[in-house]
């Protein structure tokens, strides 16, 4: 009781240092919380996807379920020579990957990541909790395609340039609807701040607006670079796309950040249309309190279980497809959803 | 129909003296040897009023003891009537050279090419002689010539000269020896020709131009070969190939080895057919000791082949499938785990995997072990249901068909004057196949259908594929039903010795037509094997193909070849 308040007495004397010292704080936590969570999403895709493929995945490292795995990969690639082409952009070359982290933490500080049930009121987990926070986290989601660009331009590789030209027209065509989207649900929920957005779902917005979700969802596989739409990549044709001259550490970035971006992604998705954290109440002492988070972990699960599945069941689209699927279908479909928000969203109001 | 003793009476009649020799081996094989001046109008007039339209390769032979070469032109209809003519050109040893027939066919390019460097045969009028499999260093020294000693001279280690060159390499050369400088033979001058490089960049046009390389070393590429691309932007240009990246001479190797030794290198043609190479190159040489094969043997080899069709078409098809959908496509994976029955069904007869070595002159090496029948008929019934299953999930994937329909459109007249065969021919409509065109063994007693698409495109090429696999599954089906018990290699001894002849075998390998020239001077080793595979005849089209498409397509189209390397450089 000395401690808190003592801390409390801080807090009144000194608000900005205080606000400063919970600042850094917190972001140390996101950034472990988002980071460990990434990790898990690679274990998990290539333990699911193996699963798809009827084979094993990951079963040496940690046991039979290969849980060190990724323990392993990172001393590997941390261990590797650091191989900067001679005749590439060195700045340019060096800034992609910590770019693209930034842009991944940018999100991350804006995001809530579940809330606590105390005393029959949830209290939102967000660090940055902002008015626009859903348009801010669409954003920054968007960040990585500069990421993407800077690491392909800078590497003077042609696979790396096509790859970085790739990702760019891909991600100017899907931005629009997504942000599209992202308004169609601002206006149902009068906010674009999104604790609000979560709390407004009486009715899920994926039931309310199927239209805006199908293309949010097809729009945000596009953002994370995931087959179908992983062209900026495509092994098969340009080697490794835009990442092709990135090795040791500095590929190990560009590679996790996909997977936060995948993490976030999918909590942003859960968030905007799937009612967040919402769910009954677990009537069990502590875990009531943490059951917002657990039905948002479990609606995170089963967003990343989909992009997982359908990674192993399409076939990957040309680039032209998929600008012409974006313009010339997305974004007047996405217009449309806009519409009929605005429509049954006054009805609601 | 015509058969071959009317095409040599028509090829007398209308050119009196052109035909110098001839042997009429049977109705469906014709050998003339035939005036050099006369070649091309007699091939104008077998490709116009006999139908000859099927161009299927070239052979060189260097008769060193007579003192002459010879190019061997092999012509065949696609289907209008089952003669295969063989039609022989002599040319003196000294400055050999022919008369070229790219004029007449599109695919004779490569076959002359090849013959070039590798025999110094000069083709008249032919546009790009230019060396295909041989390395720069290498040009010159014709070491297909039967006294090529071999570079450099590893059995004696006189003639090679370590050279290091100014760019830090490390070069070998052969200098002529003292009698070959004076008796005037050796000329070291190599041949002028433009390099790939010098070739690519003539074609960049504009600044908005770059050559991207596919290959040698490529997710896309299923062996080593080298693909260039000229693209703007996502569009392909033009496309350039270069082979010889995994060329092994075995040919030539095969010259030196025995007559039975020669069975492994058909093996490692091409691994994932080598029942197909081997068929063929026992094929041929029982034709030449005029050997006749047991019922049962021929039956365990039809039932080998056919299960080898289905192994090699999955692989075929399940790379190609994570060339349009990454490794992370569920289906690519099931194929592999299928394929792995057909495999242990292979292995329980021959004990290898993939390189069988399982065919003898006669007969085959080992018979069914005990419950072969019975296995089959468990792993059949699964495999037809799967196929089945692929061919209808490919059916129905919309963006299978957004991506594959109309990409990659052979037409058949284009893949005729090609001289495409297999799947990729038969994906145009055109019913060729040389089990029926041909038949060994017991093919003609079998019921089986040759099955055809109708468009020619990717998919199709695919789809071919697949509904080749029932074919195969229901004659292995036939062949367990009818096979008879008795000896599994022919009676006869086979000599250490093959009696002078020649033969020219052609069978039905997953990729199409693989024909095997082989000749026999009395020996006990062949005096010259060719080998017509059928991967490097598709493989030509792949560069007027690939123009004006998309990067993405271009590996689309490149995997739909179901590729082999290894066998079209050999």
């Amino acid at each position: 009781m000395d401690i808190i308040g003592s801390i409390s007495q801080f807090a009144a004397q000194e608000p900005a240092i205080f606000a400063l010292i919970i600042g850094v704080i917190g972001a140390a936590v996101i950034a472990a919380v988002v980071n460990v969570g990434a990790m898990l999403v690679i274990w998990g895709e290539r333990k699911v996807l193996s699963d798809f493929c009827n084979r094993f995945g990951p079963n040496r490292v940690g046991g039979r379920w290969g849980i060190l795995q990724l323990g392993a990969d990172a001393i590997k690639l941390f261990t590797k020579e650091d191989i900067i082409p001679a005749d590439a952009d060195k700045g340019v070359y060096v800034w992609a990957p910590i770019v693209a982290s930034m842009g991944t933490m940018l999100v991350a500080a804006a995001i809530p990541f579940g809330a606590l049930h105390i005393g029959g009121k949830d209290y939102p987990l967000v660090v940055a909790n902002m008015d626009i926070s859903a348009f801010y986290v669409e954003a920054a989601l968007s960040i990585m395609a500069i990421a993407v660009f800077m690491a392909g331009y800078s590497s003077n590789n042609k696979y790396s340039m096509l790859g970085a030209f790739r990702g760019v027209a891909r991600m100017i065509a899907y931005e629009v609807p997504m942000g599209v989207c992202v308004i169609s649900v601002a206006v149902m929920a009068h906010s674009l701040n999104l604790v609000e957005i979560v709390q407004s779902q009486t009715v899920w917005y994926a039931f309310a607006q199927p239209l805006g979700f199908v293309i949010f969802v097809i729009a945000l596989i596009t953002d994370l670079g995931r087959i179908p739409f992983d062209q900026s990549e495509a092994e098969e044709e340009i080697i490794s796309g835009y990442n092709t001259e990135y090795s040791g550490i500095r590929w190990g970035l560009l590679y996790f950040q996909e997977y936060n971006n995948a993490l976030l992604g999918s909590i942003l998705l859960s968030l905007l249309f799937l009612g967040g954290w919402q769910g009954p109440i677990i009537p069990i002492p502590v875990l009531d309190i943490i059951s917002p988070l657990i039905w948002l972990l479990m609606k995170v699960i089963i967003v990343l279980w989909f992009f997982i599945w359908v990674r192993s069941s399409l076939f990957r689209l040309r680039i032209d497809q998929v600008t012409d699927l974006g313009w010339k279908w997305m974004l007047p479909l996405s217009l449309l959803n806009l519409g009929w928000a605005v429509l049954v969203g006054s009805y609601f109001a | 129909m015509t058969n071959a003793s009317e095409v040599l009476s028509s090829i007398q009649s209308a050119f009196p003296g052109a035909v110098l020799d001839s042997r009429v081996e049977s109705d469906r094989r014709l050998w003339a040897t035939i005036d050099s001046k006369k070649i091309l109008d007699v091939c104008k007039h077998l490709s116009t009023k006999l139908n000859f339209d099927h161009y299927s390769g070239a052979a060189g032979v260097d008769w060193i003891a007579r003192k002459e070469m010879e190019v061997v032109e092999i012509m065949a209809s696609h289907g209008t009537h089952q003669v295969v003519a063989m039609l022989k050109v002599k040319t003196p040893r000294e400055n050999p050279s022919v008369k070229s027939l790219t004029g007449l066919y599109w695919n004779a390019n490569w076959y002359e090419r090849e013959i070039w460097e590798m025999f110094g045969i000069n083709f008249e009028g032919h546009p790009e002689l230019w060396p295909l499999l041989l390395s720069d260093e290498l040009m010159g020294a014709w070491p297909w010539r039967k006294d090529y000693k071999g570079y450099p001279d590893l059995t004696t280690g006189e003639r090679a000269v370590k050279i290091s060159t100014p760019e830090g390499y490390t070069e070998y050369h052969i200098p002529p020896t003292p009698a070959e400088v004076e008796a005037g033979t050796v000329v070291v001058e190599r041949p002028k020709y433009p390099t790939l490089r010098e070739r690519e960049e003539k074609e960049i046009k504009s600044d908005s131009e770059m050559i991207m390389h596919l290959g040698p070393q490529h997710a896309m590429v299923p062996g080593p070969f080298l693909l260039d691309v000229l693209v703007e932007g996502e569009r392909v240009h033009k496309a350039f190939l270069d082979l010889g990246y995994i060329h092994k001479g075995i040919e030539k190797i095969m010259e030196n080895r025995s007559w039975l030794q020669g069975i492994t290198y058909t093996d490692r043609m091409c691994y994932v057919a080598s029942l197909s190479n081997n068929e063929c190159y026992c094929g041929a040489v029982e034709k030449i000791l005029g050997l006749e094969v047991p019922l049962r043997a021929q039956y365990i080899r039809v039932i080998l082949e056919e299960l080898s069709r289905i192994q090699s078409h999955l692989i075929g098809t399940g790379e190609f499938l994570t060339l349009i959908a990454g490794v992370g496509y569920a289906p690519w994976q099931y194929m592999i785990i299928d394929r792995e029955n057909i495999i242990s069904l292979i292995e329980s007869v021959t004990g290898a995997r993939l390189t069988h070595t399982f065919v003898r002159f006669g007969g085959v090496r080992n018979d069914l072990p005990a419950g072969f029948a019975d296995q089959c008929k468990k792993v059949l019934p699964y495999m037809k249901s799967r196929t089945e299953e692929f061919i209808e999930l490919f059916a129905q994937d919309p963006i299978y068909h957004k991506r594959m329909d109309g990409v990659g459109i052979i037409r058949p007249d284009d893949a005729k004057r090609m001289g495409v065969s297999g799947p990729p021919l038969r994906a145009t409509g055109v019913a060729y196949d040389m089990r029926k065109e041909d038949p060994i063994l017991v093919y003609p007693e079998l019921d089986f259908k040759v099955v055809t698409g109708t468009k020619g495109d990717s998919a199709d090429r695919i789809d071919v594929r697949l509904r080749e696999m029932l074919e195969s599954i229901h004659i292995i089906e036939q062949c367990l039903d009818r096979i008879p018990e008795g000896p599994i290699r022919t009676e006869v001894k086979v000599p250490k010795k093959v009696p002078a002849g020649e033969a020219y075998y052609r069978v039905e390998d997953p990729r199409g037509e693989m024909g095997m020239y082989v000749i026999s001077d009395g020996g006990d080793k062949p005096y010259r094997v060719k080998v017509r595979g059928p991967f490097y005849a598709t493989f030509q089209t792949l560069t007027p193909l690939l123009e004006g498409t998309y990067i993405a397509d271009a590996v689309a189209i490149a995997g739909s070849m179901d590729g082999c390397p290894s066998e079209a450089d050999r």
